[in-house]
C-alpha cells in the first residue's frame, strides 16, 4: 500500500530524516512511536507531500510522489489525514466540513455528500452537531469530526499525526475509540501517537524511530515487553 | 464674523452634483482597488520569486510616491496617450484604483498569511489544489479579518478623492474650490465641503462596523 524507500528530508542543515525505509500492507495498522525531535511527524507528513522529499521514494499505492508526472492531488484524494490541532474549517457547519472536499475535489452531488456525511457523522456518534459551528465543539468532538472529514473521500489508507496530543486527558478515549472502530473495519492505518496503550492494543507493528532513523520495529507485544535496542529500551522505560 | 448661509444655499445644486461624481468616483475606485488588490495579493506572494518581483515593485511604486504625483502623471502623461481630449474623472478613477489596490493588496496579504498554516494543509491533504484551498477555505476566513483594515482603506480613499480637484474633476472639493473662488470666501464653501466629507466617513464607519457584526455572528454559533 505505501513503500518507502531511503526517505531524506532537511530543514536547512538540520537532518530530520536521515534514511528511512519501510513497507506499509494493506489493512495493516502501523504505529509510530518516539521522542520528540524524533523526526516521526515529518516523516507522516512526507507520505502525502505535506513536506517536501529531499530524496528516496515514497510510493503509495503504486504512485511515486517524488516522480515530477505524479499528480499528487489525486494520490491526496486516497490518502486521509488527521492533524494534531484538528484544524476543522471554522467557516463551514460541520456537515459542510465533511462535504467540501467530496463535493469540489469527487464531484459528488451535494444531496449525495451530505446522506454520506451523516451517515459518517453518526458513525463517529456526531450526527446531532451537523449544523453546529467546530467552535462550538470539544476538542475531542473537534477530532472525531476531522476523522469523518477524512474518511469522506473514501481513503485507501489514513494517516494520523498525533491525534491525540492536544486534547485534554478525559477526551482521548472517545477519538481512539473512533479509531480503533477504523482498524477493526479493516482501514490501513499510520498513527504517530504517544499513546503506548493504544499501540499495544491496536498495531499490528510498532515502529521506534530516534533522531531520524528507524531504531526498531516489531509487533506491538515483543517491541515493548522486549526492546532489542538501549535507546528504545530507554525511551521505553520513561513512557511507560 | 457674520456666516453668510446664502453661499452655502446657492451652492448647494454644485455641491450635490459634486457629491455624486465624489461617491462615483470612490465607489469605481473602491471596486477596482479589491479586485486588482486581491490579483496583486496573490502575486505577492507566489513561491517562484521572480513571479513576486514585479508585484512588490508596483506596491513599492504607488505606496513610496504621492498620490497627487501620480494623479499628475496619470492625467497629464498616460491618460492623454489613450484618450483625447482627457478626462479628469476617467483619471482620478485610475488614479485612486492604481493606488487603492498597492494598499488593499498589503491587507489582504496580511489577511491570507494571518490564517492558521493548518487550514491551507487541511484543505490540501483532502486533494484540494492550491487554488481551490484558497478560494474555499484560506478566502473566506480572511475577508472577514480584512474588514476593519479594508474599512479604514476606503475613508482614507474616499478622502483622497479631493485630489481630483487639482485635475478639475468635478467632485465635492472642485466645486468647493469654485465656491470658494467666485465669493473670495473661506468658510463658507470649506466648512460645507468639510461637514459633507464628515457626513460620508461616518456613515462608511457604520456600515464597516455593520457589516463585521454581521459576519461575526453569522459563523460562530
Amino acid at each position: 500500500m505505501i513503500s518507502v524507500k531511503n526517505l531524506k528530508k532537511s530543514f536547512g542543515d538540520n537532518e530530520v530524516l536521515k534514511d528511512i525505509s519501510l513497507d506499509v500492507s494493506p489493512q495493516e495498522v502501523v504505529v509510530v512511536i518516539g521522542p520528540s525531535g524524533s523526526g516521526k511527524s515529518t516523516f507522516i507528513r512526507c507520505l502525502n507531500m505535506l513536506e517536501t522529499i529531499d530524496g528516496g521514494h515514497v510510493i503509495v499505492d503504486g504512485k511515486d510522489l517524488t516522480d515530477k508526472k505524479t499528480n499528487i492531488n489525486k494520490v491526496r484524494t486516497d490518502v486521509g489525514m488527521v492533524f494534531q490541532h484538528f484544524n476543522l474549517f471554522p467557516h463551514k457547519t460541520i456537515l459542510e466540513n465533511v462535504t467540501l472536499a467530496p463535493i469540489n475535489v469527487r464531484g459528488v452531488k451535494k444531496s449525495e455528500a451530505e446522506e454520506k456525511a451523516r451517515i459518517l457523522l453518526a458513525k463517529v456518534g456526531l450526527a446531532e452537531k451537523a449544523s453546529a459551528y467546530p467552535d462550538s465543539l470539544s476538542g475531542g468532538q473537534k477530532q472525531r469530526v476531522a476523522i469523518a472529514r477524512a474518511l469522506a473521500m473514501e481513503p485507501k489508507v489514513m494517516l494520523f499525526d498525533e491525534p491525540t496530543s492536544a486534547l485534554d486527558p478525559e477526551m482521548v478515549g472517545e477519538v481512539l475509540e473512533v479509531m480503533k472502530q477504523l482498524a477493526k473495519d479493516g482501514m490501513t492505518m499510520i498513527v504517530v501517537t504517544h499513546e503506548m496503550g493504544f499501540a499495544r492494543e491496536v498495531g499490528d507493528r510498532v515502529i521506534f524511530m530516534d533522531n531520524g532513523y528507524v531504531v526498531e520495529q516489531n509487533e506491538p507485544k515483543a517491541l515493548f515487553d522486549a526492546p532489542q535496542h538501549e535507546r528504545t529500551k530507554s525511551f521505553l522505560s520513561k513512557v511507560l | 464674523m457674520d456666516f453668510r448661509f446664502d453661499i452655502v444655499t446657492d451652492y448647494m445644486p454644485f455641491f450635490l452634483q459634486g457629491l455624486k461624481v465624489t461617491l462615483g468616483v470612490s465607489l469605481a475606485g473602491v471596486l477596482a482597488g479589491l479586485i486588482l488588490g486581491l490579483f496583486i495579493a496573490l502575486g505577492k506572494m507566489s513561491t517562484n520569486r521572480w513571479v513576486r518581483l514585479p508585484f512588490n515593485i508596483y506596491i513599492n511604486i504607488f505606496r513610496g510616491t504621492p498620490l497627487l504625483v501620480q494623479l499628475l502623471i496619470i492625467h497629464f502623461g498616460v491618460v492623454p496617450l489613450f484618450m483625447t481630449p482627457s478626462n479628469p474623472v476617467v483619471s482620478l478613477v485610475i488614479g485612486l484604483s492604481l493606488n487603492a489596490a498597492a494598499y488593499i493588496a498589503e491587507i489582504f496579504r496580511a489577511g491570507i498569511q494571518s490564517i492558521d498554516k493548518g487550514q491551507m494543509e487541511a484543505a490540501r491533504s483532502l486533494g484540494m489544489t492550491r487554488v481551490q484551498a484558497m478560494k474555499l477555505v484560506i478566502l473566506p476566513q480572511a475577508f472577514k479579518r480584512v474588514i476593519p483594515p479594508l474599512g479604514n482603506e476606503f475613508i482614507v480613499l474616499l478622502k483622497e478623492s479631493s485630489l481630483g480637484s487639482v485635475l478639475a474633476a468635478p467632485e465635492l472639493m472642485y466645486w468647493g474650490r469654485a465656491a470658494a473662488g467666485q465669493y473670495i470666501r473661506v468658510w463658507e464653501p470649506y466648512l460645507t465641503v468639510a461637514l459633507i466629507y464628515l457626513v460620508l466617513t461616518l456613515s462608511l464607519t457604520y456600515l464597516m462596523n455593520y457589516v463585521e457584526r454581521r459576519l461575526s455572528t453569522d459563523d460562530q454559533r
